[in-house]
């Protein structure tokens, strides 16, 4: 096989990776954009029932609390976690918290649903709440965030470190100087895919956290919410009903775009570069 | 077994000699240490003047890098008893940051922070002390590690652009910068030219003269040449140590011997 015969090859092979999803995407704007307009975004959610909904922003409300309260949760259980991993756990610890997250990541969402509608919502009394999707949003983006932080800070230069420590600075202040300046966008970038998964995860919110219809601002965090996944998740199983449809194609370009988003600035920072 | 009993003697005939009335700044008994299950260092005691030059020499992977590594609580999970100005490293004042600031430690391979030359040579320092730093404290640390003439138009510029070379001078002048105790030094001049590394020797020298330094090498030339004390190690034992000039004239051991013969020894 010679050199050209190769790349054709290459080529072809790599083709349906960007077409499909290229493809997919402009199916999406061209059925979702048209019925995209102001009043459906921010239009009255008063008086809406089943399928006639017109308003989206108790859904993109609902989707972005989900997914704040999730990140603000994992967050710091995540950078804490790295924190003890490259500070004070042993040998032994670091192989254990490494094998425990590499396991968690590989469980199925749906089971994390399960769990949650078990433990929180029925045995807890959380109930269908904003608090009970949060909490389990947090546990399926926990593994990622704190595998990513491990990572970040592994990545940083050992001799830099074991220098820092060699000049007598405190394991805060190698944090703060010498650890931070050069791990942040590493480590915002794990962040913002974690936002994106926690958005695009449907599964374990249906189960925990939303509702169809008949809310537009959650009252505390114990109220139910609705979300952009619930919504398209009940209105494309009404497939008869034109308009149901329609709106599900609207919320679909949303949640595209906001993920969109979130990954666009995630790979923007992984181009700085930093010593 | 025949070679331990061998070291064993050796270190008895050395703890003899080590007078219990003299000054030491540092005073090292039985430090073993062992990594990941492996003994790395095994039962070294030495102790250092109160001031003046010290060689640690040995072949590659002796554990002399280890042993600095301990000496500064890099490494703590090593037993023994170590004594620096008359004081427990275990229970030093302030803890282990700040005996670490009073025994400074240059790594094998330097490494600098991603900020500027000059700030790389404040970079240890609080965050009061680094503001009010004056400019001819930073001049007087460049100096004494033989950068000044090379850096003092550039010392704004990123410290990651100077050579290794300088790299390495770098980070024995942010040593300096905290007035340290006493110099641990990890091959300083390991990648350093000929011209570099005869102003480095100098200003070892210079230091030498008010504060205890320790410098390791594997180079049996420059031992020669900065004389002092020699401590001989191998495959994690002390083999020999005492006066350079006896060392080097008189080794004792048949280990010493060969490795001053062959820049070599097989005691593994
Ligand atoms: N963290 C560690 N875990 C396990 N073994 C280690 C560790 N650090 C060093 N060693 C081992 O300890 C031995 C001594 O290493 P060290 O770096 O102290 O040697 P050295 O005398 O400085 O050699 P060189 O002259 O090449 O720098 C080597 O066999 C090395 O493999
Ligand atoms: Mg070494």
């Amino acid at each position: 096989m010679n050199e050209r015969h190769a790349k054709t090859l290459t080529m072809m092979l790599a083709l349906p990776a960007l077409l499909l999803p290229a493809v997919c995407l402009l199916y999406i704007l061209f059925k979702g954009i048209p019925a995209l307009d102001w009043a459906m975004l921010f239009g009255s959610a008063q008086g809406a029932s089943f399928g006639s909904v017109t308003a989206l922003w108790p859904q993109i409300t609902g989707s972005l609390l989900l997914m704040l309260g999730a990140c603000v949760l994992a967050a710091p259980v995540a950078f804490g976690g790295a924190l003890f991993y490259a500070l004070a756990a042993s040998h032994r610890q670091q192989k254990v918290l490494l094998g425990m997250m590499h396991l968690l990541v590989g469980i199925p969402p749906i089971v994390y649903g399960l769990c949650g509608l078990i433990v929180l919502v029925h045995l807890l009394h959380w109930g269908i709440s904003l608090l009970t999707g949060m909490v389990i949003l947090a546990v399926i983006i926990l593994p990622m965030l704190l595998l990513n932080s491990v990572n970040a800070i592994n990545r940083i230069a050992v001799g830099r470190t074991e220098a820092a420590h060699a000049l007598g600075l405190s394991n805060g202040e190698i944090i703060r100087r010498v650890w931070l300046p050069a791990a942040w966008p590493a480590l915002l970038t794990g962040l913002l895919l974690g936002m994106a998964r926690a958005l695009s995860e449907t599964a374990p919110v249906l189960f925990t956290a939303t509702v169809f219809s008949g809310v537009a601002w959650p009252d505390s965090v114990f109220s139910p919410v609705t979300s952009l996944q619930t919504h398209i998740f009940y209105l494309a199983q009404e497939g008869a009903n034109a308009q149901a449809v329609d709106i599900a194609w609207a919320s679909a370009v949303v949640l595209v775009l906001l993920v969109t988003v979130l990954s666009f600035s995630a790979s923007a920072l992984r181009k700085i570069r930093v010593h | 077994m025949n070679i331990q009993k061998k070291i064993d003697v050796g270190l008895t005939i050395q703890q003899s000699a080590i007078k219990a009335d003299q000054a030491h700044s540092l005073k090292l008994s039985g430090l073993s240490l062992e990594l990941g299950g492996t003994p790395i260092l095994r039962d070294i005691s030495f102790a250092l003047p109160v001031h003046g030059m010290n060689i640690l020499i040995g072949p590659s992977g002796a554990g002399k890098s280890t042993l600095l590594r301990c000496l500064n609580l890099l490494h703590q999970s090593w037993q023994g008893d170590l004594h620096i100005m008359d004081k427990d490293v275990r229970t030093w004042p302030d803890g282990a940051d700040a005996l670490r600031r009073a025994v400074g430690l240059i790594a094998q391979k330097p490494s600098l922070f991603p900020c500027s030359i000059a700030q790389n040579v404040v970079f240890g320092l609080g965050r009061k002390a680094r503001k009010q730093v004056s400019d001819e404290h930073i001049e007087q640390v460049l100096r004494q590690a033989a950068l000044w003439g090379e850096v003092k138009d550039r010392l704004h510029d990123k410290a990651l652009t100077l050579s290794v070379g300088q790299q390495q001078r770098l980070c024995i002048a942010r040593a300096l910068a905290l007035a340290p105790k006493m110099l641990l030094l990890d091959e300083p001049t390991a990648s350093l030219d000929p011209r570099s590394k005869q102003c480095i020797e100098a200003s070892l020298l210079e230091l030498a003269a008010t504060m205890p330094v320790l410098c390791v090498t594997h180079d049996i030339e420059q031992a020669k040449r900065l004389g002092g004390q020699i401590i001989f190690m191998c495959d994690g034992h002390l083999i020999e140590s005492g006066d350079s000039v006896d060392f080097f004239a008189r080794p004792e051991r048949i280990e010493s011997r060969e490795f001053l013969r062959w820049s070599v020894c097989d005691c593994s």
